[in-house]
Formats: structure tokens, sequence, C-alpha cells
């Protein structure tokens, strides 16, 4: 266990954690390092709200949605992999396609004129385009269980209740999570373009700094933005490597 | 308990109605209760609501009623998948028409500034209609040929429906036509971004793929480097590229006369590049590893080199896989190539950030709408072409 | 007592299953065999109500099967394939204690139940208890598969071609074994196959199922004698006949009173077993011995040939 911790790629995953940690709680000892982008004496650290307040509302907009989104994809997969729900299967396979085409800013852009600016139209893009990676990765999981366990589980007396607890959603799990991390990565990157719709998060910082012409801004917002998605991934990829070990590592890769 | 294995044996052969046809039909119906288009005075002043029939002459709305209520029966009754596929695309002709004649009849002689746009209860209508279509399609079964005409017809209506002027007085239209310069130059943009990103990437990707399939030790490494940058938000890559690349413009002699600057196309079309190199490098090796051993022993026994064996029978059998590499490549950068207004990259993108900063609803349709309908033309342009590229090495 | 009335499964107005009745007696192993698409699975899997019928019944100690739960009926039948149909995600243990579990026992019950089936199948509990079936070898997973099956003692035990995917001298050790423990458990056992061979050595009785239809049911000897119709007379394959009928007999049964020369066969070995040693060894006679290695006397290559001989 402790010699699985201190392997190199998990010493480099705490230190950019650390690194990250350290640089949104005392921004202003890294101003030295961002000052040479910024000219005419601008401010190198964006100080119009805190930069810990943008991460976190950030990553709650992200949790909420994606948490939201992995409720309704989850179930309506399952749902349409029963046999009450097996005429909707077909539809829903080619909606979740056509889906999946829609940009997500577009998504964004729309839903502000139905509700407003704001969190709201944010989260609501979120949600959405959510739905799609867990839906199609759930469904994936679910319809592709090997035959002669799907069999044996109903042979040996499973209610269709316990066969679904029991076998098919632990035996689609990394998968299941393959779709959360989509969902999730999406989500973040859709909630950075969030800001131009007045939605709290980090986008603001790269907005102001295009707005103003300052680099420094772009910079600490990009960085910030882009090392919270690569550690995020990361862990729901260890998360579902962690999955798939326990449930006797049926090798499993996501689409 | 019935069970999936249940499931599959005789299915009664009663006459039972269509659960999705229900769906749909609620949603028809309830459309009708919901305004039909928002009429506007001006084009950022509040808007009143109209439903079908106070939107249109009654003889007009009666047709497109008609068209709606033709469908709805249609869905809960019929069993046909090619009935309910002209059903469907009835309704969605009805709606297409039904809205730029309310346009028409609505827009006042004496106010220009007047807008009419369609609202809730035509959305609504318009995503039943094209639920119906699509699920009959599914049921159709048709195949990439049907596909790419069903596409190509569906492409014409919608061009003849603009050059004939049916839709002249909504305002999407208006909006369009009050900068249709701008709107085709940003168009040319974006395609340059979108298509041009993937044009490199392809030059780029498919050489690092074919490498990253031959000598393992590189695979790894760079599969990762690569499932980073595909991870970090498009605003934020954009973001820091700007800094090198305003660097590089101000630095190295020759690179500004060449078009690279800190802010504008360069940084968006350097990320477009970059995001598209894990789906082009990842499909190439996985359509590589994926060509059976036995066909490659044999190409080996047979005494084929290297090169012919890469050339004439692996590509050649990797290719729909590298395909669907291009199909994920030019679809996910027809989105992303919007966000490159942000940074000044150009492209579709103007009107819709423009359009957020204004509130201008019409404006935000502008710039949303022909990236979505690209990116859908798109992937199913590339999944037939995919299809059919199978057939042969199947 | 198991009793399949009228059963007839219909696909796509085929019968695939066509009005088959049959009466399985209590503690034997019956084996069905047929070609590929006979309906020998269906049939089997009617009877656990995997399938469900067009028409007819199929009833366990005189109950209609459909009248219970399909879930219920099941915890109390054995299931075994030839994928085993392990769950991947479970150890050999929590897989083996599937159906006590399902049943609610409790935990020292289940456990104790594991570790008796596991040393029954010959899996070293302190070794193979906590692994996951990919870890097992192809043996080992189908032995698991068996004794999940039988975990909670269930009257009847179903197999679907259970040693399928076994490589001949396994399979070999895993039917002699099935053999063995159907005798010491008195399990009813119905074991679809579509290997005569295995059907014959296995079978108590056997039935032979083309197209839909049950062909001929009866005890192996009759079928290897009086094969009921031209197809079954094919099945049996007419080079291998002799051979599969020296299978059912023992060299003790064959025994003839004298001396020979030469390494002794054992009583209880079978005719088939008894014949390829004297042809290997140059032989026309070899003494007998019983299990503690007594003498019973001689056996003889005329004797074992004329018992090859179809029965007038």
């Amino acid at each position: 266990m402790i010699r699985d911790m201190i392997r190199p790629g998990n010493l480099l995953r705490l230190a950019v954690f650390g690194a990250l940690l350290a640089f949104l709680l005392a921004p202003d000892r890294f101003a030295g390092l961002l000052a040479p982008l910024t000219s005419n004496g601008a401010p190198p650290i964006y100080h119009q709200s805190s930069l810990i307040d943008l991460t976190l509302s950030h990553l709650f907009t992200v949790a909420v949605s994606t948490l939201a989104a992995a409720v309704v994809a989850i179930g309506l997969a399952i749902f349409v992999t029963r046999p009450a729900g097996a005429e909707f299967l077909a539809l829903s396979r080619a909606v979740v396609n056509i889906g999946q085409t829609f940009p997500p800013v577009a998504v964004l852009a729309l839903s502000v004129p139905a509700m407003g600016f704001g969190e709201a139209p944010t989260r609501m893009a979120l949600f959405l385009y959510g739905l799609l990676p867990i839906f199609e990765n759930t469904l994936v999981g679910l319809s592709t269980l090997p035959p002669a366990v799907m069999e044996t589980a109903s042979a040996m007396g499973m209610t269709g209740r316990q066969r679904l607890l029991k076998v098919e959603l632990p035996l689609a799990m990394p998968l299941i999570l393959e779709g959360l991390r989509l969902s999730a990565v999406i989500g973040l990157a859709t909630a950075t373009i969030g800001s131009t719709v007045a939605a709290k998060g980090l986008g603001e910082v790269i907005v102001a700094g295009l707005l103003s012409g300052n680099l420094a801004f772009i910079v600490q917002g990009g960085v910030i933005t882009g090392v919270l998605a690569v550690l995020l991934s990361d862990g729901f990829q260890a998360v579902a490597r962690y999955a798939a070990k326990k449930g006797g590592a049926r090798p499993q890769t996501g689409a | 308990m019935t069970t999936l294995a249940d499931a599959g044996s005789d299915g009664s052969t009663l006459p039972r109605i269509d659960r999705l046809g229900v769906v749909i039909a609620i949603l028809i119906a309830g459309s009708l209760a919901l305004p039909f288009v928002t009429f506007r005075p001006t084009r950022i002043a509040a808007g009143t609501g109209l439903r079908l029939f106070d939107a249109l002459p009654a003889v007009v709305a009666m047709a497109v009623a008609a068209g709606l209520v033709a469908a709805l029966v249609t869905a809960v009754a019929s069993h046909r998948p090619v009935f309910r596929l002209a059903l469907g695309a009835l309704a969605l002709a009805a709606l297409a028409l039904g809205a730029g004649a309310a346009g028409a009849f609505l827009t006042p002689a004496d106010n220009p500034y007047a807008r009419i746009a369609p609202a809730s209860g035509f959305w609504v209508s318009l995503f039943a209609g094209a639920m119906l279509v699509t699920d009959a399609m599914v049921r159709l079964k048709l195949g990439p040929v049907g596909r790419l005409v069903a596409l190509t017809i569906t492409a014409a209506l919608i061009a003849a429906l603009f050059a004939s002027g049916a839709w002249s007085h909504l305002s999407l239209i208006a909006e369009y036509r009050s900068r249709a310069d701008v709107f085709w130059r940003e168009a040319g943009a974006h395609l340059m971004l979108a298509a041009g990103s993937l044009a490199a990437a392809l030059v780029v990707g498919l050489p690092l793929g074919v490498l990253a399939y031959q000598v393992r030790a590189v695979r790894d490494p760079l599969i990762n480097v690569l499932n980073i940058i595909q991870t970090i938000p498009s605003m934020a890559l954009f973001g820091m590229l700007i800094a090198p690349l305003g660097w590089i413009a101000a630095n190295v002699p020759g690179a500004h006369a060449v078009g690279i600057r800190g802010i504008g196309m360069a940084p968006a079309f350097l990320a477009l590049f970059l995001y598209s190199l894990l789906p082009m490098v990842a499909n190439t090796v996985v359509g590589l590893n994926g060509v059976s051993r036995a066909v490659v022993d044999a190409a080996r026994g047979m005494g084929l080199t290297e090169r012919q064996r890469l050339f004439q029978v692996e590509m050649p059998l990797a290719l729909p896989v590298i395909l669907t590499g291009i199909r994920i490549v030019l679809v996910q950068n027809i989105g992303l190539a919007t966000v490159a207004a942000l940074i000044g990259g150009g492209g579709f993108g103007v009107f819709l950030f423009q359009g957020l900063g204004q509130t201008a609803t019409d404006l935000i349709l502008l710039g949303a709408l022909p990236p979505v309908a690209l990116a859908f033309a798109a992937a199913v342009g590339l999944d037939a072409v995919v299809e059919l590229s199978g057939k042969g090495a199947a | 007592m198991i009793e399949l009335s009228h059963l007839t499964k219909v696909y796509g107005g085929i019968a695939v299953v066509n009005d088959v009745n049959m009466t399985i007696e209590a503690g034997t192993l019956t084996v069905i065999v047929g070609t590929s698409g006979s309906g020998k699975s269906t049939l089997l899997r009617m009877v656990n109500r995997l399938i469900e019928p067009t028409k007819g019944s199929v009833f366990i100690e005189g109950r209609d099967v459909s009248m219970l739960p399909a879930y219920e009926l099941r915890r109390s039948i054995g299931y075994a394939i030839q994928n085993h149909g392990l769950f991947p995600h479970w150890t050999v243990a929590r897989n083996i204690a599937t159906v006590p579990m399902l049943l609610g026992w409790d935990r020292k019950k289940v456990d104790a139940r594991v570790e008796e089936l596991m040393e029954l199948f010959q899996l070293d509990h302190e070794q193979f208890a906590g692994r996951y079936p990919h870890e097992l070898s192809g043996g080992q997973q189908q032995r698991v598969g068996v004794a999940r099956a039988m975990a909670a003692k269930p009257a009847l035990l179903l197999m679907d071609e259970p040693f399928g995917a076994l490589d001949p001298i396994i399979r070999a050790k895993a039917q002699a074994d099935l053999k063995a423990i159907q005798r010491r458990t008195g399990t009813t056992i119905l074991l679809v196959t579509h290997d005569m061979a295995e059907a014959v050595h296995l079978g108590d009785r056997i039935a032979v199922m083309d197209a839909g239809h049950l062909k001929q049911y009866a005890p192996a000897a009759d079928i290897l004698a009086r094969p009921a119709d031209a197809f079954v007379d094919d099945l049996i394959g007419t080079v291998d006949r002799p051979f599969h009928y020296l299978t059912l007999g023992t060299v003790g049964s064959a025994v003839e009173p004298g001396e020979a020369d030469g390494a002794p066969l054992n009583a209880d070995a079978s005719l088939y077993e008894g014949l390829g040693a004297l042809l290997w060894s140059g032989r026309k006679t070899a003494p007998v011995v019983d299990a503690a290695g007594a003498p019973l006397g001689r056996v003889s290559l005329d004797t074992i040939a004329d018992r090859a001989a179809r029965p007038q």
C-alpha cells in the first residue's frame, strides 16, 4: 500500500496538486513569476475575486451538474436495457449519437435564451451535455456483459433487481466511471466558457485577461483550469482502475 | 418476473399502442398550447408569445395544425416506419413553412424593425417531429448510402427554403441579412480552422500513429501526453498558447509576417491541431493493432517487406478505424472552433459571443446553429463513409 | 421424478422443440444428445424456465414448474454451462456461495458449505477461495462452475455442454469426477451434449434429439444395439459403434476361469480398455484381478470380440 503511494507517477500527482494548492491559497507569492507577462504596470495576479473561491464555485458547478446528469443518465440507461424499456433502446442510441455532435459551447449558448444569464444556463448546459457520455457508457457497459454470466445469474435464481445490483452494475462500473470522467472533463471546460454568460468560475480570469490584454491573467486562468482538468481526469481514471481490479479485472476499454 | 431471456421469446402479436408514439403525441399536443412565435416590436425589445392560431391566418393555421395532428395520430397508431417517416417529414415541413408564413403575416408594413422568431411551441413540436423521423429512420435501418441521400435531400430542402424567401421575415434571417458579408467571411474562417487543423493533424498524426504502433516504447508516453492535452479545457489551452506564440511573433524574425500572433487564428489553429492529434494517433494505433495476427503473419510468410505489409495490408484494413478518428476530429473541431472567437480567432463564435454580449437571441442562434448543423452533417457523412469503407475490409 | 409433458417451443413459426414427452427418474444421470440446432439446449432451458414453453409443461415431483415464481424455481435447480458463467467480480468462494446467499442461509452455514464443496471438487480452500475466476485454469473454472451449481444441494442439476471447453485429458477426468460425485450425492442430473461418446460414457439413459423431436429415449445399451432410426444410427457412427458398446461392460463381466501371462487387468476396467490393453501388448489373453489384487481368472480377445457384436 505504502509502496504504491510513492511510485513516481503518484509523487508527480502529489507535487502538481501541492503546487496548485499553494498557488490558489497564496497567489501573491507567485506574482514575481507572472510579472514578466504584464505590461504598463498591470497587476500580475487576478484580484477581482479570490482565486480559491472561483475554483471552488467552478468545481461545485461541475459537481452538481455531473451528479444530476449521472443520476438521470444511469437511470435511463438501466430503463432502456430492461425488457420494459427495450422499445426505446434503438432510438435512445440514435439520439445520443446525434446529441454528441452538438458542440458543448452551442448547447451553453442556446440555453441562455431559454434560461437567462448566470449559473442556471451553465448548469443546464453542463447537465444536458453531461448526460450523453454517461448514458452511452452505461448503455455499452450494461449491454455488452458476457452472455454466459447473464444467463447463469438468472439461472441461479436472481430476481431482475438482484441481477442488476449484484452483477450488471458492478461489471459495468469501469465503463460508467469512464462516462463520468468524460462528463466531468467536458463539464469543466464548458463551465470555463460559462464565464462569458456570467457564471462564477475560472473562465472569469481568462476573460478578464482577454478583455484587458493582460497575459498574466490569461496564463494563470489557463494553467489553473488545465491542471484541475488533468487532475480530475486522472483521479477518475485511478478510481476506474481500482474498480476494474476489484471487478475481477475484466479488461474494459472505454469508447 | 420477466428477464431479458424471457423478453426474447415469441412476443405476442396483439395490436398494441406505440409507447414512443405516445410520448411524441403528448409533446405535439402540448406544443399547440404553447406560443408558436414571439413578436417583438424591435430587435431587443421584450416579446409577446402568439399561439398558432393567433400567429397565422386561420386557413394556414388549420393546415399546419392538420399536419401536426396527422403526425400525432401516425405516431400512436401506425407501426409502419415508412408511414411514420413520411408523416414526421410532413410535420417538419408544416412547421418550417408555418413559421415562415407567420413571419410574413405578422410583420407590420410600417415597422421594418419588428422581429418574429419561432417560440417554444415551435421548438417543442420540431423536437417531437425530429424524434419521429429519427425513430423511423432507425427502424428502417437505412444503409450508409440511404443516409447520405437523406442528408443531401434535407440540406437541399433547407437551402431551397432560404433561397425561396419563405423565411425572409423571420428574425434569424433578418439578423443574417444585416451581416451577410461578415457571415460568410466567418464561415470561411470557421471551416479553415476546423478543416485546416484536421489536415495538419492528418499529416502529422498518421505517421506518429504508425510510429507508435511499430515502436512500443513510444506508444504509451505519446498517448499519455496527447491524453493530457485533450483533457485541458479549450479556453485554457487557447490562453496558454497566447503567451508562447506572442513571444515567437515578437522575437523570431519572419514569424509575424507569416501570420503568427499571440492572439487570433494562430493559437486557435495550434490548439485545434493539438486536440486533433489524440484521436488521430490513438485510432491509427488501435486500427493497426486490430488487424488480425493471422493476416499479418500470412503477409510476412508470403514475403512482403515491412513497407509492403504496412501499405498493402495493415493500413487498408485499419482504414475504417482511422476514418473514425477523422470523424471524431472533424466533429470536435467544428465545435471547438466556435470558442476560437474568444481569442480573436474568428468563426461562427464571433456571432455567438456577440449575441451573448448583447443578449440578442437571434444573434446567438446565428452563431450557434451553423456549427451544430455542420457538425451534424459531418458526423452523418463521415459515419456513412466509415461504414462503406468497412464493407470491403470486413 | 421429472416429467416433460407435450413440451413445445415455437420460434417464428418453427417448432424448435416439438411435443417432447419424457420421464426422468430421480437420482439418475440422463444425457440429452443431438446435433446443434436439434433443440436439446432449448429443452433443457425450459426445465428451469430460462425459456418459457409455447405449449406443454414440466413437472418436478408432480408440481408444475410454471406455478412457482421463476427465480424461486431456479434457486432449487442447479445450472452449469460450457462457458461456466462465473461472476468475474466475485471470488471463487463468493461465486460458490451465490445461491445459498440468495436463499438467505446464515453466514456460518454458507462458509461450511463452500469449504465442503471445494474439497469435493478438489480445490484447495486456502489457496483458491480468495481468487478471482480469471486467475484459474479452464479446468478449475469448470469445477467451480459445477460446485456453484450444486451449492444449495439442489435435487436437480441441469448441465449444458459442461465439458465443452475442456481439452480431452481434463475432460475425461472431469467426466469421471462428475459420475463419482453424482453417485455419492444422488443428485438427479440432466446433461446436454453433442458428443455421443460422452453420452454413452455418462448417461444412465440417453435421449436423442433431432430437429426438435425426441427420436429415442432409452438406456445407452439399447440406443447402441437398437437405434430407432437412421438418424440415431448416424449419430452413433457405424465404425465406432462396437467400441462405444464395449465401454458399457466391465472386464469383470467377461472373466473366464484359467490363467494367462503378462500384466493383469482390473476387473472394473471397461471392456474397451481391456481390448486396448490386449491389442497393444499383442496377447490373446490376460489375467484379471479384483480391486485388492486377488486373481479372478482371465479374459480373452475372443470373449471381448463376442461382447462387441450386435446383440440379437
